[in-house]
């Protein structure tokens, strides 16, 4: 019962930010969303450093669960604040700004329970409700390519996700129960309908996930959408839908369909990590390079998944230095964006001049997500390639490296190049041709500085210092 | 049902879609009742009349509005030449997804009548690929949760609450698609305008 009121207090968080943001009083829904975020990210330390694992009436707990929760109450905290800064350049929304904090904390409470329900099909029902509560949120900022990336949005990860429902039904036939406390002992029954369970789950969560080639949707929505948003999609929505795909997968482990199936991920985590990587070097669009950087890795932590073992351990580690790293990097571009007023890596040079810190925040941030030492990404790319090498499959090995290598420099030459470049594309000094605009340095406002700095601490910390509470989490995940 | 999903592929303006799609939920609708007259079980009528009340009638009408406020019948741009292929690749998919059920379905779920919405849900992807207008599209997701509901009720009848709860959560998404589709009239004639290249890459 104790342990059932964790569960609670931490969807309640949301939910009460939710209701209390809607009171129609200026100010309101700022303080009661960062108040219910505040209280999720303690509730949520609570439950990692209680090590609360096992099943609690209506919830279930792991090692798993409470990776996405720190992870999920974190980048949920930071945005809310973010947001603060970010949404007032909107001149007209497309809903008042009390419905847009109160949406943010439904967004965050249907992801907080999608990862803490005991129940298959209430996963499924929380991770459909993600698409409810941040469709509105994509189309924010009222433009055609906004509505229209919310549409595709909508409509892609719908139809993708009914597909996960069959998943549901066959788990159901199959075994009789939806209980995932039932489920992760040694009764389950084998057959065909629970390969094809995981198939139909990998078609619709991995919709959702951004897994190729059900992707369409993913670079939309992350580039229309305003920056926090754009944040709390790559940080923690895209791994929320991993995680449901994992619990499907994981009702495998022993069968004998289960080494058929693990390759299956793996084939469609390399693909949409390898297209990705490639794809994301010839971006125009930043916000849209960081969309494809987040495909990227989500194929690889979909690989470390599907390996089992240090994979996944180094996979869970990802999940949280990529939401920090990833969310920095987002609010790094929305700084950008409001200063240049656009997306186009061409109109925008010279950061480093003009907005000294978010440049090199963003720059740093890239660096970060893709892998760079000592960032936490690293330490879990490092540990899913070494469970490949263990389990000796080279073809796979080089097919990461491949990946990382790509993905590396293709991102990091354009944001060099976008940070540290020179513009030939601005006013014109003099009348003369192809001389670079003299870049004026900006005054930037503290806060949005400060967050995605604190974001990307907390990224460098997972790589140079592992938490023991974080690190004996991530060994839990491993079935 | 098949039938309906064939002649939803055969159509170039998106009124007689709309209401082919209001057709097949209603004949769900029927089959819903028919299964709960065999079963006895309860949530069938209920889903029927979700089905039947919200599928059938609700979202068709609020979407015939949307194709009114144009105040002339809404064409596919671009699509109409293509409809006749379409209808024969769908053909295909009835045959071949009928064939992929026999081979990898049938021996586990031991029930014939499951191939409908196996072959149904073939369809709806089809349609939701193929077509570029809104309204169409999301006829083709309406489809596509008739085949799954129905997928359900016939695969796992007692399994709980679940498909009540899809039916309320897809109704909430179709009132958030309806705000999307009221914010701008223009969302209706997508992906052929220039400054949507900006969503290219």
């Amino acid at each position: 019962m104790e342990q059932s009121l964790i569960f609670f207090g931490l969807l309640a968080a949301p939910a009460a930010g939710a209701a209390i943001s809607l009171v129609p009083r200026d100010g309101v829904e700022v303080v009661a969303s960062l108040l219910s975020s505040g209280a999720a990210v303690l509730i949520s330390l609570f439950l990692l450093a209680s090590g609360t694992s096992g099943a609690f009436g209506f919830f279930y707990s792991d090692g798993l669960t409470r990776i996405m929760a720190i992870t999920i109450s974190s980048v949920f905290f930071t945005s809310v604040a973010y947001s603060r800064f970010y949404v007032k350049r909107i001149n007209e929304p497309l809903i008042r700004f009390r419905w847009y904090y109160s949406l943010l904390d439904l967004f965050a409470f249907t992801m907080l329970l999608a990862i803490t329900v005991n129940d298959l099909g209430f996963v499924w029902i929380a991770i459909e409700a993600t698409t409810v509560t941040s469709a509105l949120l994509v189309a924010l900022e009222r433009e055609r390519t906004s509505v229209e990336a919310a549409w595709r949005y909508t409509l892609i990860v719908s139809a993708g996700l009914v597909a996960s429902l069959l998943s549901v039904i066959f788990v159901y036939f199959s075994q009789g129960t939806l209980l995932i406390s039932d489920l992760a002992g040694a009764s389950i029954r084998a057959g065909l309908l629970l390969p094809l369970a995981v198939g139909f789950a990998l078609v619709g969560y991995g919709t959702k996930a951004g897994i190729a080639p059900m992707h369409a949707w993913l670079p939309d929505a992350h580039s229309e959408a305003p920056s926090p948003v754009s944040a709390m999609f790559s940080g923690i929505l895209l791994p929320t839908s991993i995680y449901a795909l994992v619990r499907t997968f994981n009702l495998l482990q022993g069968l004998p369909s289960f080494g058929a199936m693990q390759n299956l991920l793996i084939g469609f985590g390399v693909f949409t990590a390898l297209l990705a990587a490639v794809i994301m070097g010839y971006q125009r669009n930043y916000k849209r390079m960081l969309a494809y950087s987040s495909m990227e890795n989500m194929g690889i932590i979909l690989v470390g998944f599907a390996l089992g073992g240090v994979g996944a351990i180094g996979a869970a580690i990802q999940i949280v230095a990529h939401a920090f790293a990833k969310s920095s990097a987002f609010y790094g571009a929305g700084n950008i964006l409001v200063s240049y007023e656009s997306k186009s890596m061409a109109e925008v040079q010279g950061v480093a001049t003009r907005l000294k810190y978010s440049g090199y925040l963003f720059a740093l941030s890239c660096l970060a997500v893709t892998g760079a030492p000592p960032f936490g990404v690293f330490v879990g790319e490092f540990m899913i390639l070494a469970q490949a090498m263990s389990a000796g499959n080279i073809t796979l090995v080089l097919l990461l490296a491949a990946v990382y290598t790509y993905g590396f420099i293709g991102l990091n030459r354009q944001s060099v190049r976008m940070i540290f470049g020179q513009s030939s594309m601005g006013p014109q000094a003099d009348g003369e041709l192809n001389k670079p605009a003299p870049a004026v340095p900006q005054r930037e406002n503290w806060v949005s500085v400060a967050i995605p700095l604190a974001n990307l601490v907390v990224a460098l910390m997972v790589g140079v210092y592992m938490s023991p509470l974080l690190l004996q989490a991530a060994q839990a995940v491993v079935p | 049902m098949i039938l309906t999903a064939l002649y939803l592929q055969s159509q170039t303006f998106v009124d007689p879609t709309i209401r082919a799609a209001a057709v097949q939920s209603l004949l769900l609708a029927g089959l819903f009742v028919v299964l709960f007259l065999e079963s006895g079980d309860g949530d069938l009528l209920y889903l029927a009349a979700i089905t039947a009340g919200v599928r059938g009638i609700l979202i068709p009408a609020v979407m015939l509005y949307q194709v009114r406020r144009f105040k002339h019948s809404l064409r596919e741009n671009g699509t109409g030449q293509r409809v006749p292929s379409l209808v024969i690749v769908g053909v295909i998919l009835v045959i071949g997804g009928y064939a992929l059920f026999k081979t990898a379905l049938l021996p586990t779920l031991s029930n014939p009548a499951t191939s409908v919405p196996f072959v149904l849900v073939l369809l709806s992807f089809l349609l939701i690929v193929t077509r570029r207008n809104a309204l169409t599209q999301m006829t083709g997701f309406l489809e596509e949760e008739n085949a799954v509901l129905y997928a359900g009720a016939l695969i796992a009848p007692s399994i709980p609450l679940l498909i009540e709860f899809a039916v309320v959560l897809d109704i909430l998404g179709v009132v958030l698609v309806g705000v999307i589709l009221s914010a701008t009239r223009d969302v209706l004639r997508t992906l052929e305008e220039p400054e949507l290249e900006q969503l290219k890459g």
